[in-house]
């Protein structure tokens, strides 16, 4: 399959050609962006619903049953679910789809497991990218789940238009609540699992952490269960409401800006890599000439920039 | 071993993407688990769906998810008849660039006729981990090259 096939397949929403983009995106930007710079187009920016929250509390499991709700709404779905890359060997074990299958099935989602593959933040470097593929598909709403995240993991706020943090009973008391970081960047707050006791507790502590936080007004608390299938319509229409607020031109800016900053990054990190690794005689002068290491780093920026 | 995060690399040598999968009423996943543990630990990123997915259910997963390979486990007698549908399907969806390979309890006298339907492996018990690796490994590099051509 070549570029202008896999551009036109894009154009008319064939699944083969949506999942062959995705894997340039991941396994070759420079001919993904080919077919960005024939496609790409902002006005087409779909909702994004970020889902995020510590490992084990039940993302999977909730977008499984909020994912038929939201695209009940009217929305082509399409589903990004992010699990970790090995450190050690670069293999990852992608179970998303363990709890998601029959609702994928259901409603003709498109739905992908891609693994972070060394990225950090909770998301991927192709995540935008794979978005940008659902949306050329004519998707108009993605779910991306972020891999099992810890409380610095906030890049999801960037590229999403709504924010869910999935919570689960027992995870911490209200100091956790009022430690920076994912707390900060959550629109709406779903203690799962709530049939477990400790649930209403959980919920609590969060309502007093936000009652001291700025803008917390807009912010909503809710309780879902999914073994006892409960709460998912009430969260659905939380996720309508607050989609409702947001700027479509606003947020599209916002995805842009973070795209570009990192392709941006990731473009300036090679030069200068390509840079340092010619000149490994060259740093062994700087060191012998007794030159401190933010000199040397700025000589070799310098260069690879000009 | 230092992980690169995937700098400057061809596509070539990204990680294989396998679905491994236990299609019909069989649920002995003990095997497989200890089959995704060893991809993942060789740097496949390995895609498990549950159990008891439908042969459909494999091809759109399979296409979904751009794998190189469809790796099947089976010990219950219905290998046969699962490959049968499974590469009827891949034709049918136009996606034979795809690699099917098939593990678990496959009589000997089956196994030349999976070969010709285009099944490789099919390992028994008691085959060393090495070697069904390296086998996924070069059905992996023939699928790629099936993909992308034309590029």
């Amino acid at each position: 399959m070549d570029i202008a096939r896999i551009t036109a397949g894009l154009k008319k929403g064939d699944r083969a050609s949506i999942a062959r983009c995705m894997t340039l995106a991941e396994d070759d930007p420079a001919a993904f962006s080919k077919i960005a710079k024939k496609l790409y187009d902002p006005k087409r920016m779909p909702r994004v619903i970020g889902i995020t929250g510590p490992p084990g509390c039940g993302k999977s499991t909730l977008i499984s049953q909020l994912a038929p709700r939201l695209a009940a709404g009217g929305h082509r779905l399409g589903i990004i679910a992010i699990d970790a890359t090995s450190p050690f060997t670069g293999g990852a074990f992608l179970g998303n789809r363990i709890r998601m299958e029959e609702t994928v099935k259901a409603g003709k989602i498109f739905m992908r497991s891609i693994a972070t593959r060394g990225a950090k933040g909770g998301l991927t470097e192709s995540v935008m990218s794979s978005i940008m593929a659902l949306s050329c598909a004519g998707y108009d709403m993605v779910v991306v789940e972020s891999v099992g995240a810890g409380q610095a993991d906030v890049d999801i706020l960037n590229i999403s238009s709504t924010v869910l943090l999935v919570l689960a009973p027992g995870l911490g008391d209200e100091i956790q609540a009022m430690k920076a970081g994912s707390m900060e960047i959550a629109d709406i707050f779903v203690v799962n699992k709530s049939e477990l006791p400790g649930a209403d507790v959980a919920k609590n502590a969060i309502l007093s952490y936000l009652y001291t936080l700025q803008g917390h007004s807009s912010k909503k608390v809710t309780m879902t269960s999914c073994t006892k299938k409960e709460g998912i319509d009430l969260l659905a229409s939380l996720v309508f409401d607050h989609e409702k607020g947001v700027d479509p031109a606003e947020f599209a800016e916002r995805a842009f800006r973070m795209e570009v900053d990192r392709i941006a990054k990731e473009l300036a990190s090679k030069r200068i890599e390509s840079v340092a690794a010619g000149s490994g005689a060259e740093i062994g002068r700087m060191l012998k000439k007794g030159m401190d290491p933010y000199t040397a780093a700025n000589a070799l920026l310098k260069r690879s920039m000009g | 071993m230092f992980m690169e995060n995937g700098k400057n690399r061809k596509s070539s040598d990204r990680p294989i993407r396998v679905l491994l999968a236990k299609p019909a009423i069989d649920g002995h996943d003990r095997g497989v688990f200890v089959l995704a543990r060893a991809f993942r630990d060789a740097g496949m990123e390995v895609i498990y769906p549950g159990l008891l997915p439908t042969p459909e259910e494999i091809v759109d997963i399979a296409v979904d998810e751009d794998v190189d390979v469809i790796a099947i486990s089976l010990l219950n007698s219905s290998h046969m008849a699962v490959f049968r549908k499974l590469m009827a399907l891949l034709r049918k969806r136009k996606a034979t660039g795809i690699a099917v390979v098939g593990g678990g309890i496959i009589p000997e006298d089956d196994k030349p006729e999976l070969e010709r339907m285009g099944v490789t492996g099919n390992y028994g018990p008691g085959t060393p981990m090495s070697e069904i690796i390296a086998h996924i490994r070069k059905r992996a590099a023939q699928a790629r090259a099936a993909k992308w051509k034309g590029r």
